[in-house]
Formats: C-alpha cells, structure tokens, sequence
C-alpha cells in the first residue's frame, strides 16, 4: 500500500485510500465512455474514492480522479489495494481480481456501441457468468451498477481466493513439455 | 538436470501480458528473454525487448518483423511461448523455419467459443497448442488442448 499511495500522492492526484473503487478499461483501442458516464454520474452517491482508468475513452470525469494508462505493476498495486474493481470483461483484470480475492463488477463493451470489434466480451461476461463465481458479478446495463455496486460492497468480506487449479494445470504441462524436449 | 534450453516468451501489452506473467514459474531456471510491445503499460519492465505495435500500419509492421527477425537472430532461441496477439505470428514462423525451435502457444482466455487470428495463423505450426475454456476445442483441430484456464 505504501508505494502505492506515496506515488499517487506525488502527482497529486489522488489521496489514496485501502477502501478505494478501481474502474479499468484495460488498453483496448476504443473508447468505452458508458460505462465512465454512468461512474461519473453515480459519484456523488457512492461513499468511496473512485479512481478511473480511461484507457482509450475521450470522456473525461468530472467527479472521479482519472488518468489513461499506468506501468502493469501500477495497475496491479491498484487493483490489490481496492476494495472493489469495476472494469470491461478484460482478462488482465479477472486474471488479477481472482489472484488477488479482489471483489470485481464486470460490465462488458458491446460491438453494437462500438466499444469493441466483436461481441467477445459479451462472451466472457457469460461464461463467468454462468460460472457462478462469489467475487465476479456481471452486469449488462449501466442502469444496474449503483445497485450492484452497493450490494457487493454491503457483503465485502465474504470472499476467500481460491488456489487456481487452471493455473496450476497450465504451468504444469508446459513444464512439462519443456522438459521433454530438454531430453 | 541442467536447464540449458533457451526461451523466448512473447506478447503483446494488456491481458496478454498478465497472462505471460502469471505462467512464469513454468520457465524457471531456464534462460528466457521477453519481446512484447513498447505501451505505458509495459514501460516498467526490465531486460525486455521491446517493438511498436505491428498492428499499427504497414510501417509499424515492416518495422517491427525486422526488429524480431533480429532479436531471434541474436537470442538464437530453442523454445518460444506465446500469449498472442497477433506479434506471435512472426515470432513464430521465424522461429520455427529459422531456428528450429519448439513453439508454445496459448490462446488467450478472452476467446471462449471463437479461435482468435492468431491461433488459426499459427496452429498448423505449434507444437503444444492449448486454449482455455473447453468449448474451443472443437474449433481447432486434435492437437489443440485443453487442461485449464486463468480466468
């Protein structure tokens, strides 16, 4: 937390907080300026800094700290000192939500607004979805995030990471193979 | 066992990049170099070679396909692994018809029913080629595996 806050401090942008909500919409080359909107417009309502990771989006807010792009290991000490993550369907994010037991909102970018080329998202939102993850709560319509958001604030706590078994998996049988080949 | 085996770890800024990092305890003790794009995101990592992002324009492409041709030229690499994007498909070609080296790909855990472009450009080639949600599978083709995902 430390470094975090020390470096946030130096640019005098924000103060930061261990209870602050991280909004990340990853390095994807559209703009996603819905999902920022509807951030901004809630606030004031929200009795937590909100710190906006734009990205790519042209919207700028008016009532959140924000800034475009970070170095990885910034992002990750962002994301480990949140309280709650609100992003696109990225998997840069999940990936650290989940290593982290980070509690995160899941609001995916949709071709039809132009967010993104394909619908993608859409499917992971889905499959994660579907999955029935304590931690990872999705959302289709900005009109839910106040809701949601609150709601997974009110039960923080609840969540234990879990070891990453697919992880664990992966490592495994590349390690395997290159063992073989040493061979 | 000595780990002589030289390894080239590839990809691109964003999700691609938190993939690669949380699979590198599969590569310890081996010599590795990593190639990725240079982005703010990627502007804190050290002993890295960086490139502009191919997809960028047709300079950026010619560019950076030189630029890896001799980074793999000086690295002289025996296995290369991939979290894609698209800067794996040069990687990858060179590395396998140049240097011989075994290629290792995994394709992103954003495509859960859809191959990506560089899967397809680069599957007939890759030796161990696995995806991350099973349903994939049966897009691609036997070689393709499925043991798990990050997400």
């Amino acid at each position: 937390m430390g470094a975090v806050t020390q470096a946030i401090r130096s640019k005098g942008k924000i103060c930061g907080r261990a209870d602050m909500i991280f909004v990340t919409l990853g390095n994807h080359f559209q703009s996603f300026d819905r999902l920022i909107k509807k951030v901004d417009e809630i606030a004031f309502h929200i009795p937590h800094e909100i710190l906006v990771q734009r990205g790519y989006s042209g919207y700028r807010p008016q009532h959140t700290k924000h800034f475009d792009f970070v170095p990885i290991n910034t992002a990750m000490e962002y994301i480990k000192t949140s309280e709650l993550v609100i992003s696109h369907a990225g998997i840069g994010t999940i990936i650290l939500c989940k290593e982290y037991g980070i509690p995160l909102l899941i609001f995916p970018r949709r071709k039809k607004y132009g967010e993104h080329s394909n619908d993608h998202q859409m499917e992971i939102a889905k499959a994660i979805g579907e999955r029935g993850d304590d931690n990872i709560q999705v959302i289709y319509e900005e009109g839910q995030l106040e809701e949601k958001m609150m709601e997974i604030l009110k039960n923080k706590g609840k969540y234990t990471p879990q070891e990453n078994v697919g992880k664990a998996n992966l490592i495994k049988t590349i390690k395997a193979f290159i063992e073989e080949d040493e061979r | 066992m000595k780990k002589n085996k030289k390894i080239g770890l590839i990809c691109s800024h964003g999700g691609h990049f938190t993939e690669i990092l949380q699979l590198l305890e599969a590569f310890e003790g081996y010599p590795t170099f990593l190639l990725t794009y240079k982005e703010k995101a990627t502007s804190d990592q050290r002993n890295t070679y960086f490139i502009s992002n191919i997809g960028r324009g047709p300079i950026a492409l010619v560019v950076g396909i030189i630029k890896i041709f001799s980074i793999l030229l000086k690295e002289r690499p025996d296995i290369l692994f991939s979290t894609g994007s698209e800067i794996a498909i040069p990687s990858f070609y060179f590395g396998k018809f140049l240097f011989r080296a075994k290629l290792i790909y995994l394709e992103c855990s954003a495509q859960v029913y859809q191959p990506s472009m560089t899967g397809r450009c680069i599957y007939p080639i890759t030796d161990l080629f696995l995806v991350q949600w099973e349903p994939l599978l049966k897009r691609y083709g036997p070689k393709a595996k499925y043991v798990g995902g990050l997400i």
